[in-house]
């Protein structure tokens, strides 16, 4: 550490290698890219591109709001039970009780809403642990779900509301703009404001945060009931996309998301996390779907597949940091 | 079946030979055409008491079949048909938790338990465990691995079957063939299995046909639109049809198709639950097919009316699977 | 072995390390003799650490050979390093707070009857090891129940349970009073009897020049030079390790006193009783104390990290509310903590970030944070106070203690501060770096800032202070001026009678 230049400074060659170490889960992505588009040149179309844009952006907003759980320091467990409550508020409100889309829309995301903020003030003001705290509130979720629906399925059949996923806005389908949208506004948040500061500094070393003078609560609440605005919302495309709302959807779609922000350099230590990441954790998670469904790999075979591709990956990017250090 | 029953009758008459024979009650006798007929009362303690295991109160097929188990055990309770029942037991779609049910309803002295196992083998103990202890179970919707041994009835249709409808369906509507892809249920659970082998005996007839994806669903609607979404960037048109195990995966797929303007896509699966149905009555799916599920459980609840009664049943209806089309579709509705 | 032999215990030729780009050593030599205490001297980063974490066989070296006790040697790690005979006890006292005192002292090598753990004669033989060092607690007490300097004596007691040749001490005083200073350095001479060759890092020159026999300088990665402490003099020392001469050790500049900022009445919590102080623009405040006399736990409170029982406070005449310390912080009161690496810094955030973090709240436009000045703002400071580091975007992780001490106050100075409280700001801060931090304090001072240092260094409040006040259990037993110090009225000796309430 005796290096003798002053502060300020940045080497160019400095710069590359910090890029490198903190985005080289893109070179497992572009290798990924590769070995699927040789074995299936018609991945490389841009029809399937856009297709797997569209396709991860579920999972894209449920993994943003992990991430930010993951990055105080916690967990979040409810996403998927958050996913199949909204969808049952969609659905009961606008197709049993007909109020239009915008107001189900609002209701229903606004009560995951505010299942993420009762998840971060159990958390932050009773001190209990996250995993608990999640663990119990999804199975609340989730019984409320099956309370509204009685558990049938219920038939969207508001056409703007269903047409929303397959709707496209200059070209571009909708929930490509909506995940653009929300990854620009999750960006900003996490590395061009105080309250993103704020995570890392809790998520980092909590004590010094507060003896800077940054206020726990209003962080893990926040980042609690962030993470419920984005199941709400990733519920919405759900509800959309398949046509019907029921409670037994989501179930384990917490994995998936964990998965992406880990891969994207989410550190379970907390403190440590970026969002453009997370965007390549996310469209390796995708492209796994995709590129299995493309490749063709038998459906016994695909869990197995999936599972070692993470490991492989994850196992790759430390491989890459280390050489680094 | 029938040996089975011999071998019950059997072990029974074997029982009562054990035993002195002052207050032996024959539990199970056989009438004419197959038909049997069983006590009541298993415990002798002058009570009828009815068990109710579901599946699960999350899948909307079972929501309709649970709600009218409710409905008219309620009934029954007041008309005083039976004493009591335990009300709908919470199976979570879990066998471990099924045999949790299965040792509360031994423990509530049920005399009759409708059960409907989550998986074959796994659910298994739940039917051992109660059949030992006495009860008579009903198997309603699967079967569990010793169902012929040890449960008195099963009323349920046959998967295997309705696999042979959903290739056919395909096949008559696309004269031509084509690719087509499946989209599996969760890998292992018995209708998965049987409805993809009934799917295969059919296909397998049929080389104009060719399956070029057969993917890990889940049951999960979503994924089976990304499947559909994979396969239409993949094939374009040589995709003819999506062949899934259950009809809320058919309707996810039929709307990625349709929203892709590829309505020609034959999508089909089966269940008949609420969305799929409407979806055929508003033409957006061409079919689906119905499991009827309300009419397995009339098939039990009709079952254990006869034992009360003391008359001789079926200890095997079958329910059959109902093509659903715009045509019918409102008789089913 | 031969004691006090002309052969060396210890031998390092040519070692050489580096970290991706940068040369941590370059072609050093280490020679210890057995039974001498050798002194390790030179700034943070100047590669003594590394040196010593190559012995203990925690890094391997890239060139260079070592002979110990007469073979070559080279160690895989501590535990190796220690079946060879070197122990080493380290600066950041790491042990396992919920064992007992006999498995801290058994770890790795636990009493084992076949597989099973015996636990009973382990207590016994520790028990007896004990009390031959005149510890007194029972070899069952939780590591936890202990205070640091007892601790700190189980690290040692360890290390001559295993037999150890030589014992590498990194810092062993920093969290120790003057008593327990005194107790360590009479294990240290027993040992020395012994033919234990021990190591002995320390920025405090006192103690070197009072324990050790031999020393050697390092500076930027390279060997400059070991002698017998009694052949050099403190200032030759300095200038080997900086390079240059350091004219003064407490550049203390005396600046007008202006009005009283802060005023304390009659405050009460948990540890100290009935506190009354002023302290005025301009001023340095220096606390002085034994080691848990109630000072760091008086400024937590001020600060809002704890609760005050009873009392008043006043900033610039009013009175001084606050809740939790970002109230204080948006007021103007802002605190270095003691404990740098609890409440100090975000280790794997960057430097840039940990600067700006309790002034976030002046860079932001709008909703977003206005980047650019935030890191000229934190360049400047950076710049300000000379902290070493290639880019502020480096992880606070990379830095030396001495600089990772420098983004602490770094980041005090860019929120503002009216009253800045230091507690124990040099703790682990070599000696050129502690100078420039006094520089700091004074220049801050001369700016107006009213300044408290809580120190445990007597020569650091005697000669920063401008004011010295002195607890004794938890209540203020003293209080001494500048001028009584500089004019020889009030010694060490009168301000430890003081704090040992004797006065």
């Amino acid at each position: 550490m005796a290096s003798s230049s002053r502060t300020g400074q940045i080497s160019r060659q400095d710069r590359i290698r910090s890029l490198l170490g903190q985005y080289g889960i893109g070179i497992v992505l572009i290798i990924m890219m590769i070995v699927i588009a040789i074995m299936e040149p018609r991945f490389m179309t841009p029809g399937n591109i856009i297709n797997v844009a569209t396709q991860i952006s579920i999972n894209g907003l449920l993994c943003y709001g992990l991430c930010l759980c993951i990055t105080t320091g916690g967990i979040d467990l409810t996403v998927g039970a958050q996913l199949a409550l909204t969808s049952c508020i969609i659905g009961q409100t606008m197709s049993v009780l007909g109020w239009p889309a915008i107001l189900s829309i609002l209701a229903g995301v606004g009560v995951a809403t505010l299942f993420g903020f009762i998840d971060g003030v159990l958390i932050a003001k009773f001190n209990m642990f996250p995993f608990v705290v999640t663990l119990s509130m999804q199975l609340v979720i989730r019984g409320l779900s099956q309370v509204i629906t009685g558990g049938r399925a219920v038939m969207l059949t508001n056409d703007w509301f269903t047409g929303i996923y397959s709707s496209k806005l200059a070209g571009i389908p909708m929930p490509i703009i909506i995940f653009a949208v929300v990854t620009v506004i999750m960006y900003l948040m996490l590395h061009w404001t105080k309250f993103g500061r704020y995570i890392f500094a809790v998520g980092g070393n909590v004590n010094a945060a507060i003896a800077a003078g940054v206020s726990r609560f209003w962080v893990i609440v926040g980042v609690y009931t962030i993470s419920g605005v984005l199941a709400g919302l990733a519920s919405m495309i759900y509800t959309s996309k398949t046509g019907s709302a029921q409670s037994n959807i989501g179930i384990g779609y917490e994995t998936d998301a964990i998965a992406a922000a880990v891969l994207g350099g989410t550190s379970f230590a907390g403190g440590i996390a970026t969002i453009p990441g997370c965007v390549l954790g996310i469209f390796i998670i995708g492209l796994i779907y995709n590129g299995m469904n493309m490749i063709g790999v038998s459906s016994y075979y695909q869990s197995i597949v999936k599972g070692l591709i993470i490991i492989g990956a994850v196992m790759l990017d430390m491989v890459m940091n280390k050489n680094k250090h | 079946m029938k040996k089975s029953i011999v071998m019950k009758v059997l072990a029974a008459a074997m029982a009562l030979s054990l035993v002195s024979c002052s207050f032996v009650i024959a539990d199970e006798t056989e009438a004419a055409g197959g038909e049997v007929s069983y006590e009541a009362d298993v415990n002798g303690d002058g009570k009828i008491v009815v068990g109710y295991i579901s599946k699960n109160f999350t899948d909307p097929f079972h929501a309709p079949i649970n709600a009218r188990a409710q409905e008219y055990f309620d009934q029954a309770v007041k008309d005083g048909i039976i004493d009591e029942w335990t009300g709908l037991l919470d199976g979570e779609t879990d066998p471990n938790k099924q045999i949790d049910r299965a040792a509360d309803c031994i423990a509530k002295e049920c005399d009759i338990v409708i059960f409907l196992p989550a998986e074959a083998e796994a659910s298994d103990p739940a039917l051992v465990q109660m059949a030992d202890a006495g009860i008579h179970v009903i198997e309603v919707n699967s079967k569990s691995a010793s169902c012929d041994e040890k449960a008195i009835a099963y009323v349920g249709s046959d998967d295997v079957q309705a696999g042979n409808m959903l290739a056919q369906w395909v096949v008559d509507n696309c004269p031509d063939g084509g690719k087509f892809i499946h989209c599996n249920g969760v890998l292992g659970n018995s209708a998965q299995i049987q409805r993809t082998e009934g799917m295969h005996e059919i296909m397998d007839e049929h080389p104009e046909f060719e399956m070029v994806g057969d993917f890990d669903t889940k049951w999960d609607g979503n994924l089976a639109a990304d499947a559909a979404s994979d396969a239409i960037s993949k094939y374009g048109e040589e995709l003819v049809a999506i062949i899934c195990d259950n009809d809320g995966m058919s309707s996810a797929a039929q709307k990625m198709c349709n929203d892709s303007g590829r309505e020609d896509i034959i999508c089909i699966g089966v269940d008949g639950v609420e969305v799929p149905m409407q979806l055929v009555k508003d033409g957006s799916l061409k079919a689906t097919i119905l499991q009827d599920g309300v009419g397995q459980i009339n098939g039990a609840i009709e079952i254990v009316e006869k034992i009360v009664k003391g008359e001789s049943f079926d200890p095997a209806p079958v329910i059959p699977f109902v093509l659903i089309t715009q045509d019918n579709v409102d008789d089913y509705m | 072995m031969s004691e006090q032999g002309r052969e060396y215990i210890l031998e390092c030729e040519g070692i050489s390390k580096a970290f991706g780009g940068t040369q941590a050593l370059k072609n050093v030599q280490l020679h210890v003799k057995p039974g001498e205490v050798h002194a390790l001297l030179g700034e943070n980063g100047a590669g003594k650490s590394t040196l010593m974490k190559i012995v203990i066989g925690l890094y391997k070296q890239d060139s260079g050979t070592m002979v110990f006790d007469g073979k070559p040697y080279q160690a895989r790690g501590p535990v190796d390093a220690i079946k060879s005979g070197i122990s080493m006890i380290h600066q950041e006292l790491n042990p396992e707070p919920h064992l007992t005192i006999a498995e801290s002292i058994f770890l790795k090598r636990e009493d084992h009857n076949g597989i099973f753990l015996n636990k009973r004669r382990q207590n016994e033989r520790t028990q007896k090891i004990l009390d031959e060092f005149g510890f007194p607690y029972p070899a069952t007490t939780l590591i936890r129940d202990l205070k640091l300097a007892d601790v700190q004596m189980v690290e040692i007691i360890r290390a001559v349970s295993t037999n150890a040749k030589m014992i590498i001490m990194d810092e062993p005083t920093s969290s120790l009073d003057a008593q327990e200073t005194e107790h360590l350095f009479r294990v240290i001479r027993d040992l020395k009897k012994q033919g234990v060759a021990i190591i002995y890092i320390s920025h405090r020159m006192a103690e070197i020049y009072e324990i050790c026999d031999t020393v050697s300088v390092f500076r930027d990665g390279q060997f400059i030079g070991s002698s017998a402490l009694k052949d050099v003099t403190n200032d030759d020392l300095i200038a080997m390790m900086v390079g240059r001469r350091v004219e003064n050790q407490f550049p203390k500049v005396d600046c007008p006193i202006g009005d009283v900022v802060f005023k304390a009445e009659h405050l009460s919590g948990k540890g100290f009783e009935d506190i009354s102080f002023e302290v005025h623009a301009g001023e340095i405040l220096g606390f002085s104390g034994l080691v848990g006399s109630g000072r760091s736990e008086t400024m937590r409170a001020i600060f809002g990290m704890d609760p005050l029982e009873s009392g008043k406070m006043y900033l610039n005449g009013k009175e001084f509310k606050r809740k939790n310390p970002g109230d204080s912080i948006s007021q103007g009161v802002c605190m270095v903590n003691e404990d740098r690496k609890n409440f100090g810094l975000c280790l794997f955030r960057s430097i840039r970030e940990n600067t700006s973090l309790p002034s976030l709240p002046e860079h932001q436009k709008g909703v977003l944070l206005n980047q650019a000045r935030e890191k000229r703002e934190v360049e400047e400071v950076s710049r300000t106070l000379l902290l070493k580091a290639a880019s502020i975007e480096h992880n606070a992780f990379s830095l030396s203690g001495g600089n990772q001490q420098k983004v602490v106050i770094a980041k005090w100075i860019m929120a503002g501060p009216k009253l800045l409280i230091m507690d124990e700001p040099t703790r682990g801060v070599d000696v050129g770096a502690k100078a420039e931090i006094y520089t700091l304090m004074s220049k801050f001072a001369a700016e107006g800032m009213a300044i408290i240092m809580v120190s445990s260094e007597l020569p650091e409040v005697m000669g920063m202070s401008d004011r010295v006040l002195v607890y004794h259990e938890g209540r203020i037993n003293g209080e001494f001026f500048r001028k009584e110090i500089i004019s020889g009225e009030v010694t060490q000796e009168v301000i430890l009678s003081s704090a040992f309430g004797v006065a």
